[in-house]
């Protein structure tokens, strides 16, 4: 049973998508963390 | 194999240049945050508080090593789809360490090390042979890391292997030696970000460059194996994956250490989030190697996928965010190693061993020591290395620790979880699964040494606890300071 090039594409967009977003996701968390002095 | 410099895929000007400025930037943010660093505790958990932002950046950074942005795009070219599939479900032991990491620190508010944890829980017979597991994989996992980082850094730049691994290594053992995990966590931090950036833009640039029906049409002409769902061998590496990436992470120092440093409500978040944010990455940075057909790239060496496809696609650029990707990917799990692993020597072999009455200022300076011990027997073994043909076995080197590591996943489960747990069921589930697994990796193959060891350990200890269950009071795992008859007994009544 082969995958299709449709779901191999969906797949790798969805996790290439995730993966972009993660570091804006991370530094909005430390921007949050920083102002409320919760860094550490 | 060296690979001289005039056939590198990035100029070694460019490559010194970098490699100056990244270790400059990472060992003067270490020193700025492990500069009020007073006590073995501020060196050792960066004062118990860490916030969400640090915490999950610093478990993502971890488990993202040479290993996830070399290994994955190998094992796509290896494995197929199932391989960068399977290899992503590592992120399945982050998750599932979230609410592990929670009882960990209601439980041992004071605790400092996975050592401390079973022996306090098991004893001294089981906490001495999870010290052999535990510093068996984190030596192997350290001088690994190492001569990745030599072998990568001498293919990329040709820059030699020794002197690569070398100043890698000083620079992960000078940050960390200033700031301790406090400075580990800060780099991790901004590692993390480099590592993600570079992984994806690369990928976004192969999908845009080469396309799906490109990649899905050339494979199917030269490698349908890697498009088949059904791959037997692939399968039963994926399940060997999951169990793997759960035993390093739940018998670890490195996560546990984190467990204790992460604020109070913070880590079974942190763990989760970085767990589910980690997850896409090897799909990302395996999903490159699957363009080769399509581009036509020639790949000697299967590790090397990953920065052949890079320079074919970006060129020099690629190459350049490759390099800086490898050595921040590099950085982010050595400094880590080095920091867990010199606070489970410093809190169990010389505290434990050697001065039981050590003061928290001896220990202080016993940390630092180590972190240089490690860093010089870590090079020592590195640089012997010979002929060893590292970069195409990188992933039969780290799945070799599969065996130790998976025997280890129910002894502190159980551990954590059932009262009743028979503490020598848990040392022997780990002498046997360890045994067999390591049986079952030279009989069968590496897919299967983490297998077999969890089932066996999981076998071990729920007989040894059917025929002889003990009764264990959690309260006696929050004492401040072990007891001289804990430490004599492990707390076993």
């Amino acid at each position: 049973m082969m995958i299709s090039a449709g779901a191999l594409g969906t797949i790798v967009v969805i996790a290439t998508s995730i993966a972009t977003l993660a570091p804006i996701l991370l530094i909005a968390l430390f921007l949050h963390d920083w102002k409320r002095g919760r860094l550490w | 194999m060296t690979v001289p410099a005039d056939s590198a895929i990035l100029p070694p000007g460019i490559a010194w240049a970098l490699l100056a400025a990244f270790s400059v930037l990472w060992v003067a943010l270490g020193w700025y945050l492990g500069r009020n660093n007073k006590t073995a505790e501020d060196h050792m958990l960066a004062g118990r508080n860490v916030g969400l932002a640090l915490a999950t950046a610093t478990a993502m950074a971890t488990w993202v090593t040479a290993n996830t942005t070399m290994t994955a795009p190998q094992l796509a070219l290896q494995l197929g789809v199932w391989g960068m599939f399977g290899y992503s479900l590592g992120a399945l032991g982050l998750i599932l360490f979230a609410p592990l990491a929670r009882r960990i620190r209601e439980l041992m508010p004071h605790g400092f090390t996975s050592g401390d944890f079973i022996r306090l829980r098991f004893g001294k017979f089981t906490w001495r042979v999870f010290l052999v597991v535990s510093l068996i994989y984190a030596f192997g996992w350290l001088v690994s890391l190492a001569m990745a980082g030599g072998v990568l850094i001498n293919a990329l730049s040709g820059i030699d292997y020794r002197v690569g691994m070398t100043i890698i290594l000083t620079v992960c053992v000078l940050y960390t030696l200033l700031g301790g995990l406090r400075a580990v966590i800060g780099t991790d931090f901004v590692q993390t970000i480099i590592i993600i950036l570079g992984v994806a833009f690369i990928a976004w640039l192969t999908i845009d460059k080469v396309g799906f029906e490109a990649i899905h049409f050339n494979l199917m002409e030269e490698r349908p194996e890697l498009l088949n769902l059904l791959f037997p061998a692939a399968i039963m590496f994926l399940f060997n994956n999951l169990l793997f990436g759960v035993g390093e992470i739940f018998h670890s120092n490195v996560w546990w250490s984190r467990a204790f440093a992460f604020g109070r409500s913070v880590g079974f978040r942190a763990y989760l989030l970085a767990g589910l944010l980690w997850l896409p990455i090897p799909i990302v940075a395996g999903f490159v190697a699957l363009a080769t057909p399509a581009l036509g790239i020639n790949v000697p060496v299967a590790d090397m996928v990953g920065p052949l496809v890079a320079a074919e696609v970006l060129g020099l650029t690629g190459a350049i965010v490759v390099f800086i990707v490898v050595f921040a990917a590099l950085a982010s799990s050595l400094d880590s190693l080095l920091a867990a692993t010199s606070d489970l020597v410093t809190r169990d072999i010389y505290r434990g061993h050697i001065r039981p009455r050590a003061s928290e200022q001896e220990q202080f300076r016993a940390t630092k020591v180590m972190i240089v011990l490690l860093g010089l027997l870590t090079w020592a073994a590195a640089s012997y290395r010979g002929e060893i043909p590292v970069v195409g076995s990188l992933a039969a080197v780290l799945y070799f620790t599969g065996a130790f590591v998976a025997s280890a996943i129910w002894p502190v489960v159980a551990g954590l979880y059932w009262r009743k747990t028979n503490p020598m069921g848990a040392a022997l589930g780990m002498i046997a699964g360890t045994g067999l697994g390591l049986v079952g990796y030279f009989a069968i193959g590496f897919y299967v040494a983490a297998l077999i060891g969890a089932a066996v350990s999981l076998a071990v200890i729920l007989l040894f606890t059917w025929l002889a269950p003990r009764e264990f009071d959690w309260s006696r795992l929050a004492e401040a300071e072990p007891r001289n008859g804990a430490m004599a007994n492990g707390g076993v009544p």
